[in-house]
């Protein structure tokens, strides 16, 4: 199955990428997927989406096709083949 | 010089032109605390709500807030407070810079402007010094232009300008008050009610700092939030490197980016013109911040064509953005710096550019009637920078949108075309893909408004903690918290934006240390409540009736597009739970019991 990955605001500008697309056999889950992610960029993933608690941390937004995880099944959320994964870091308002 | 809770008024008599000065002090600050909330309550107390707006007996109050030039984090803002011409409801207006400081610095923390002057006039303010001086070399003049020659003329580069643009001139129902050139006091058409009276600008330069509080004890509460500041994510981080424009993808990528005049939530291009974009473009040059600020949510930008200023903001980009269509940002930019010039809105301009592009391609305005201008349509970057000078300067098809999109659409036999609540436009946010967002549209004070009852925050952004933005439980006392809180922290003179790491114990906490006022954090909410409901009761007086708490019909109908697809709006639902909530009448209006619990009458 094919996942894809966005990456936006700080995440966008520090990693100057827009994301990924993975292949996956199995499906994952939203914590397995940013351990994934930690292993292609150095651990950035949990340290700015994850409290201490391994929580996700105030005002950090995980969407899976539009929907906040937090609605859906927090980090065990499954995600299926054509899923795309949004990412923000805590950000802002105006 | 007086203590911060002891306000020191200018009472301006345009039509005469004498200035008197006045005191406000004791249990009226205590239950408005200031900025919006004295400010509210003088206008309640001493205009007849049913005024015309532009007549000379509508009065024009800059107030700045409670703790407006101390040492508290954001402390620089202040308010303009007024009838608006856009709505008809009491008109309210936030700005930042270092306006608000070097006035409050003065010794001149409130301003009454009455009347109407004979001919044009500012007022200039130099230490001890105020008076009323002759405006006709600047009359007509750009912002930039007003302040820099007013700068010059006053003979002191650290001199603060507040002034209109033509577009406040020309009465332009959504023309703004700038200070600092790039800072407004934006929404509700307060730069035209300035123009009615023929006051084109305040320029002030304190001698020494006449602001007496209690330093030592708030410094030690000023450290420990600027700490938190700091170390917040949206605050310390978030806002300073990509400013609001963070939430153009937050919100398309959420479903509720309001495109092409409100028919779709997602908008396709909206990697053109995001934050990201602005950054990855070269277009952002720095960060900036307004008086006392360690957030620095400002954006310092220059085009390739050399044009620079600050800007845009999120609600800008949106509105000459994806409402329009557009997903040009250097047409983008150019609109905003050009709002800033003339002194208009950019919610109101951009927003009611977008109402008669659908107008226009519905048939309901002629191609004639543009006298060669660009099409109005969908996508057209040059529609945006052209249609913005014409409305500022009122020319051709430019003197209707001037009007604001409600009476351009009603003008056409479409009313319903107009995205707005209350005749104001609804800034960046498609209610229907946040209920309580949309609960606080038609509740605003001020009509279509986001700032105020900032329900983004919780239902999209997760602070101070995650919502559903479908869920309808237990929304009408979110609401009615955001709209309280936010009263207060604009009566104090902070920004908005601390909100995000602050919570209603801070601003107590900081409240109490800096006037040794011994709020409990129940008492400071009561406040914020009173503010809310006087507000509501100037507009009620003013006409403006409980049926006017509503959306445009299109948001009965289901989002058409995006994660969101097949949601219509619920407020329908909410409002009897939030009237209810808010201790008011079924029909939503407000008891006089309830006013004289409050304190209001």
């Amino acid at each position: 199955m094919t996942i894809k990955v966005k990456f936006y605001s700080l995440f966008k500008i520090n990693l100057k990428s827009s994301g990924e697309v993975y292949e996956i056999k199995n499906p994952i889950t939203i914590s397995e997927l940013i351990n994934k992610l930690d292993n292609d960029y150095d651990d950035y993933f949990t340290n700015k989406l994850l409290n201490d608690k391994g929580k996700i941390s105030p005002g950090a937004i995980i969407l899976v096709n539009g929907k906040n995880i937090l609605h859906l099944n927090n980090l065990k959320t499954e995600l299926k083949d054509e899923d795309i994964i949004t990412l923000f870091p805590p950000s802002a308002g105006g | 010089m007086g203590k911060i809770y002891e306000y020191e008024v200018l009472r301006i008599d345009l039509s005469n032109e004498e200035i008197k000065r006045e005191k406000i002090e004791g249990e009226v600050v205590k239950k408005y605390l200031g900025g919006r909330g004295l400010a509210s309550k003088i206008l309640y107390d001493e205009i007849d709500p049913k005024v015309d707006p532009l007549s000379p007996e509508n009065k024009l109050i800059f107030a700045t807030g409670l703790l407006t030039g101390t040492a508290a984090s954001t402390g620089g803002r202040y308010m303009v407070v007024t009838k608006g011409p856009l709505t008809g409801t009491i008109a309210s207006s936030n700005s930042g810079g270092f306006f608000g400081a070097e006035l409050r610095f003065s010794g001149n923390d409130i301003i009454i402007f009455e009347g109407k002057a004979k001919r044009p006039l500012y007022l200039s303010i130099k230490g001890n010094e105020v008076e009323l001086k002759d405006a006709s070399e600047i009359w007509g003049k750009t912002v930039f232009e007003t302040t820099d020659y007013l700068v010059d003329v006053f003979g002191n580069d650290k001199a603060k300008v507040s002034c209109i643009g033509p577009a406040g001139e020309n009465l332009v129902k959504f023309a703004s008050i700038m200070n600092d050139k790039h800072r407004a006091a934006g929404r509700t058409g307060v730069g035209a009610v300035m123009g009615s009276k023929n006051l084109k600008a305040i320029v002030v330069k304190a001698d020494e700092k006449q602001v007496e509080y209690y330093k030592e004890e708030m410094m030690e509460v000023v450290r420990k939030q600027t700490k938190m500041l700091k170390e917040d994510g949206v605050t310390g981080e978030g806002l300073p490197s990509l400013g609001t424009k963070v939430l153009d993808n937050i919100i398309n990528s959420n479903g509720l980016y309001p495109t092409n005049n409100f028919q779709y939530g997602t908008f396709e291009d909206v990697e053109e013109v995001s934050g990201e974009a602005l950054v990855e473009k070269g277009y952002l040059q720095s960060n900036k911040g307004c008086y006392g600020c360690p957030i620095r949510c400002g954006r310092d930008v220059k085009l390739p064509n050399g044009q620079h200023g600050e800007g845009p903001e999120y609600e800008t980009g949106w509105a000459y953005g994806a409402d329009c269509g557009v997903n040009d940002l250097n047409a983008i930019t150019e609109a905003n710096f050009i709002c800033n010039e003339l002194g208009l809105d950019t919610i109101s301009a951009g927003t009611t550019i977008a109402c008669a592009m659908e107008l226009y391609e519905k048939g309901h305005i002629d191609k004639d009637e543009l006298e060669n201008g660009p099409e109005l349509k969908f996508g057209s970057s040059e529609s945006i920078v052209y249609y913005t000078k014409q409305m500022g300067y009122r020319e051709g098809i430019g003197d209707e949108l001037a009007e604001g999109s409600y009476r351009l659409a009603e003008s056409r036999g479409h009313p319903e075309l107009s995205m707005s609540v209350k005749k104001q436009e609804l800034p960046a946010y498609d209610p229907r893909g946040v209920q309580g967002h949309g609960l606080n549209y038609v509740t605003s004070n001020r009509g279509g408004c986001h700032v105020r009852g900032y329900m983004i925050s919780p239902e999209v952004l997760g602070v101070p903690e995650k919502l559903d933005p479908q869920e309808l439980e237990g929304k009408p006392e979110w609401v009615i918290i955001f709209q309280d809180l936010t009263a207060i922290i604009d009566s104090i003179g902070m920004c908005l934006f601390t909100s995000f790491a602050l919570g209603l114990d801070d601003y107590r906490e900081i409240v109490n240390a800096g006037t040794k006022f011994d709020y409990t954090s129940d008492s400071l909410l009561e406040t914020g409540e009173r503010i809310y409901n006087l507000e509501r009761q100037f507009n009620l007086e003013a006409g403006i009736t409980p049926d006017e708490d509503k959306l445009p019909e299109r948001f009965d109908e289901p989002l058409p597009d995006g994660p969101q697809k097949g949601i219509n709006s619920k407020y329908k639902e909410l409002l009897p739970k939030y009237y209810k909530k808010r201790g008011w009448e079924e029909d939503g209006y407000i008891s006089d019991k309830k006013l004289e619990e409050m304190g209001i009458k």
